[in-house]
């Protein structure tokens, strides 16, 4: 078969097997470089490699590019052209290969014998029927139910419309989640849409909670922000204060750590303003804007002479007014405020995050150089729509908990482990017990799968179509465009959004006129990459941005050579005024109280549980790079452990390796300890993601679920999960292993004279 | 390409302390590049786990005054190597861009390398590498797959440089530049990576390379600059710039 060159492109713009060479920045119409032999695809050439763009789903926000070699993905880099990450890329996305060709995989449609009890092959013809069955046998339509990760793009609009159609409805779920940042992002900034925080450019950083530059939001995106923070040319260097419960990564990277109790972070905040309003800093229109025109009095109760600010947050006045003075100080400007992680996770979360947030409101830094940065709706109007928008938003404690009354039917998922990722007063199990079909979409077994009825093989994103509208954006529009880099793997597998596509048309539910789509018929019917080309079609017609051309299949070309498509002129030029904060019947501002759930008394502490820097919330504790990843603190690989303060250890008859018990009212796990100088003496941590009974050969039966023990604390305003509120009872097991971890793997290099990590205060 | 026509290069780095973060993205793509070994939970139980780079982290304090420190440590390509004169078969040499090499096929795994090397950045293959079969479709072909007795080590991903060399130069009659590197996706795996631009790889012969200017301001009067272990006398080709630490008094060295 001969192929010329303007036919190959034409098309792999088509079919599900091609993707365009990823050439850097040339004219999206200019014809591929390579000479290849007679009766080869263009693509492939012995010996030589190609790279393909996409977008990562691993680590979002970020744009790949994936080095392929003879039909085989071999390396992920950072896609240099994609505004979020800027060719630079995490540990994450780099294992996004173990997947594609991790032994583990599911590879074909499994379906429980009644008999049995047990999963066993079966064709995706049957499973077809078999689903669309359950799905037309539904005694109500309102008793389906789908839970996804957090949607976004086309397959969240998809997936809006095929729930649309079954009068169902759609739960996303995300561990640790942030459904507090998003309502404060909400309340202070009036934006549906995180922002982009502008660190590069910032002079001083105060961050509380968000472990930003490792698993919070966007961390490549701020990772690389940071370097220029740091040592950019032509800038004096910035400084971090991280305000934490926890000495994270970041707090190990920032010039000051402020050990705050947990809880106490909003009080904090408050308090700084506090001073900044009295000592003159900030002009009084923000203040009054904050403060509904009742300026200091409505923040008296934050003064931080008060014992109950210093009580609340632990630390003493002297040392709030300084941090207030840095934060304000016209030389230090423009300063930054950032908020997340364990600081909105408490009962006080919400709280906490709106009074970190409104710091920024102080300083007048919205929409303005090293400010916090708003973000534009998605380029693609449909898009932008409440139900489409609403798909990316994590449900609450409370909405899971409802769920176990509403009698679900036919229960799907898809590429999500609530079973191991939710606390049990969630009540999911019970929810997926009482249902009468499960059905789960997804690439490896894990432990909400295992209890389907139905199983359906999805593919890995290496080979499947997709995309992404980053959120946080980078504080213009983004379109990103994920392609298959490689042929499926295996044969059985299916993608996602095609089968939503098969599923919509065999149930009476005209997905693909809904969705506006060619009809086609059974032997070309509608893909999922055909929604994507018809919002791009949208996106070509506007005529803008980082890709144009004569054709829509020029234009169709350069974006998936690129990556995406992204318009640097478009962003947020106007904002609406802050809320002010909760003001009480006595004309001041008060706080919510500080609440924990579990053990009292001698050996009890705080649990701050937290996200892994390789392995997140355990959706990557699969992949053995990730799991061999030493984590940046303790250097632990492989376990679960408990970080403990190496003196309050040692006062308790603790050493390294100890295994602990760890009981809340939840349940009881054990750990081996962790002993560091770095963990308030009032606290312990525990990473989540671990402790899995079936997820692969490289994570089952690898450390504890510290998710079993989470006390189902909630914040007092968005009712979402307060993941820190829960307190533990500490006991020594005396039961001592060897421990897991890099550290020691090399004998101290330290010399004389020469030390290793050399110091100087010069900027 | 006829070996004399080679252009001259002196490839080192530079390693900025102050914007490493620790987050081991350098670790984990140095691995996928270089078909390093899984490392299983074994191996860190016998402190025998593969890093060709690593991240040490250092304590200094207590609590509440407590700091953590990250440097990143490889292979330094010394000028003057202790491990390449004990190498009873030269499988261990300095080539002439600067760079220590190890020839895999000339080691017959006397580990006195490993024995003599100041920064401990060298990994003895004490068994044979095993992957699921599906995992194999992953190993980089430009890469050999070391065999059990083999010593092995940074290379300054040395596949990526020469393959610069042959496109680059041989094909395409250019010249390496920092800006050919990068756009090629020919900077060693860990450089490629690193979110912060802690690491700086190129040319120290070329004088418009970062590389190259880095080196000589942080080694100037007043400048960050360090070598590892310098009263060794190793002479390493990656550099060092120090921690900036706000609240340090003075010129002071933090106890590692």
């Amino acid at each position: 078969m001969g192929i010329t060159r303007r036919q190959f492109l034409r098309w792999s713009g088509v079919s599900t097997l091609g993707a365009v060479m990823f050439n850097g920045c040339r004219i999206p119409e200019e014809e591929l470089q390579i000479e290849s032999p007679v009766d080869m695809p263009e693509d492939l050439v012995s010996g030589i490699d190609n790279w393909y763009a996409t977008v990562c789903q691993h680590d979002m926000s970020s744009g790949i590019i994936v080095r392929v070699v003879e039909g085989r993905a071999k390396k992920i880099e950072g896609n240099p052209d994609y505004p979020m990450n800027q060719g630079r890329h995490s540990a994450r996305s780099e294992a996004a290969l173990q997947s594609l060709y991790h032994p583990d995989r599911l590879v074909e449609p499994l379906y429980r014998d009644q008999r049995l009890g047990q999963l066993v092959p079966i064709s995706w013809a049957s499973a077809r029927q078999i689903l669309s069955d359950k799905l037309a046998g539904l005694s109500d339509k309102g008793k389906f139910r789908i839970v996804t990760g957090p949607l976004r793009g086309h397959l969240a609009l998809l997936t809006s419309e095929f729930v649309k159609g079954y009068g169902g409805a759609h739960m996303a779920f995300e561990s640790l989640e942030q459904v507090t940042l998003k309502a404060a992002i909400k309340s202070v900034f009036g934006q549906n849409r995180l922002p982009e925080f502008d660190i590069a450019n910032a002079k001083h950083l105060v961050a509380f909670g968000a472990d930003f530059l490792s698993t919070w939001q966007a961390p490549v995106r701020y990772a690389r922000a940071y370097g220029e923070f740091r040592q950019g040319e032509s800038r004096r260097r910035g400084t971090h204060v991280q305000v934490d419960s926890r000495f994270s990564m970041t707090a190990a990277s920032a010039d000051e750590w402020v050990p705050v109790k947990p809880g106490g972070e909003g009080v904090l905040a408050l308090s700084m303003a506090y001073v900044m309003i009295r000592d003159g800093y900030v002009p009084s229109v923000h203040a009054q804007a904050l403060t509904d025109g009742k300026l200091l009095p409505a923040l008296d109760n934050f003064s931080p002479e008060n014992e109950s600010v210093r009580n609340a947050t632990g630390v003493d006045a002297s040392r709030i007014e300084t941090l207030a003075h840095e934060f304000a100080n016209p030389g230090n400007q423009p300063a930054l405020a950032i908020g997340g992680g364990s600081a909105g996770a408490h009962t006080s979360g919400l709280f906490n995050l709106k009074a970190i947030y409104a710091l920024n409101v102080l300083v007048n830094n919205i929409n303005s150089k090293g400010g916090v940065i708003l973000n534009p709706d998605p380029p693609i109007k449909e898009l932008s729509g409440q139900d489409v928008v609403s798909m990316g938003t994590p449900a609450s404690l409370e909405e899971w908990q409802s769920l176990s009354g509403q009698n679900v039917e036919v229960l799907m998922t898809r590429g999500v482990n609530p079973i191991h990722g939710l606390p049990k007063a969630a009540g999911f199990s019970e929810v997926m017990a009482n249902a009468s079909f499960v059905v789960s979409f997804a690439s490896f077994l894990d432990e909400t799968v295992a209890l389907a009825d139905l199983v359906l093989p999805e593919h890995t994103y290496l080979e499947d179509w997709g995309d992404d509208v980053p959120d946080p954006g980078p504080g213009y529009q983004v379109f990103g465009i994920q392609q298959p880099v490689v042929r499926p793997f295996h044969e059985g597998t299916r993608s996602f959004g095609d089968e939503l596509l098969i599923l919509g048309a065999s149930v009476a539910n005209d997905l693909t006129g809904i969705l506006g789509l060619e009809p086609g018929d059974e032997q070309i019917r509608p893909e999922f990459r055909d929604l994507l080309r018809k919002g791009a079609y949208d996106l070509w017609m506007q005529n803008r941005g980082s890709v144009k051309a004569e054709t829509f299949d020029g234009f169709w070309n350069g974006i998936l050579e690129r990556g995406g498509w992204w318009d640097m002129e478009e962003n947020v030029k106007s904002q609406s005024a802050p809320d002010p904060l909760p003001i009480g019947s006595d004309g001041k501002i008060t706080w919510p109280t500080i609440e924990f759930q579990g053990q009292q008394g001698v050996d009890t502490f705080n649990l701050l549980p937290f996200l892994s820097n390789s392995m997140m919330d355990g959706t990557l504790a699969h992949l053995p790079w990730l799991q061999a990843t030493p984590d940046p603190i303790t250097s632990m690989t492989w376990h679960s452990w408990v970080e403990i303060n190496s003196k309050t250890a040692k006062d308790m008859g603790i050493k390294e390796g100890d295994m602990l018990e760890l009981s809340s009212p939840s349940g009881i796990v054990e750990a081996p300890a962790y002993l560091h100088p770095a963990v308030p003496p009032w606290t312990v941590s525990v990473p989540v993601g671990q402790g899995h009974t079936d997820y692969g050969q490289y994570a089952s039966g690898v450390g504890v679920n510290i998710m079993n023990i989470i006390a189902p604390m909630v914040d007092a305003d968005t009712r979402a999960l307060a993941w820190a509120g829960t307190r533990v009872k500490v006991r020594n097991t005396g039961v001592n292993i060897d421990i897991p971890k890099f550290e020691g793997s090399v004998p101290s290099i330290e010399a004389e004279e020469g030390q290793i990590i050399q110091i100087t205060n010069l900027h | 390409m006829v070996v004399e026509q080679r252009n001259r290069h002196k490839w080192g780095m530079v390693v900025d302390i102050d914007r490493c973060i620790g987050c081991q993205a350098c670790v984990v793509a140095c691995q996928a590049e270089n078909n390093i070994p899984i490392n299983d939970e074994e191996s860190f139980r016998a402190r025998r786990a593969f890093q060709w780079i690593r991240v040490e982290r250092y304590w200094e304090g207590e609590f509440p005054n407590v700091k953590a420190r990250f440097i990143p440590v490889l292979c330094q390509h010394c000028e003057n190597a202790p491990c390449e004169v004990v190498c009873p078969v030269y499988a261990t040499y300095h080539n002439d861009q600067g760079m220590n090499v190890q020839v895999y096929n000339r080691c017959v795994g006397t580990r006195y390398c490993a024995n003599n090397c100041p920064y401990q950045v060298r990994f003895f293959n004490y068994w044979e590498p095993v992957w699921p079969e599906s995992l194999r479709n992953q190993l980089n072909p430009d890469v050999t797959v070391r065999s059990r007795g083999i010593m092995e080590k940074c290379s300054f991903c040395v596949q990526r440089i020469r393959r610069a060399e042959r496109t680059i130069e041989g094909q395409d009659n250019s010249t390496i530049s920092d800006g050919e590197l990068w756009s090629r996706n020919l900077m060693p795996a860990c450089v490629q990576a690193c979110p912060t631009g802690t690491l700086v790889f190129g040319d120290l012969l070329d004088e418009t390379s970062r590389v190259h200017q880095l080196k000589e301001l942080s080694l100037a009067d007043g400048g960050r600059g360090y070598k590892l272990l310098e009263p060794l006398g190793t002479e390493p080709n990656v550099i060092y710039l120090k921690k900036v630490d706000i609240h340090a008094d003075g010129e002071v060295k933090a106890h590692a």
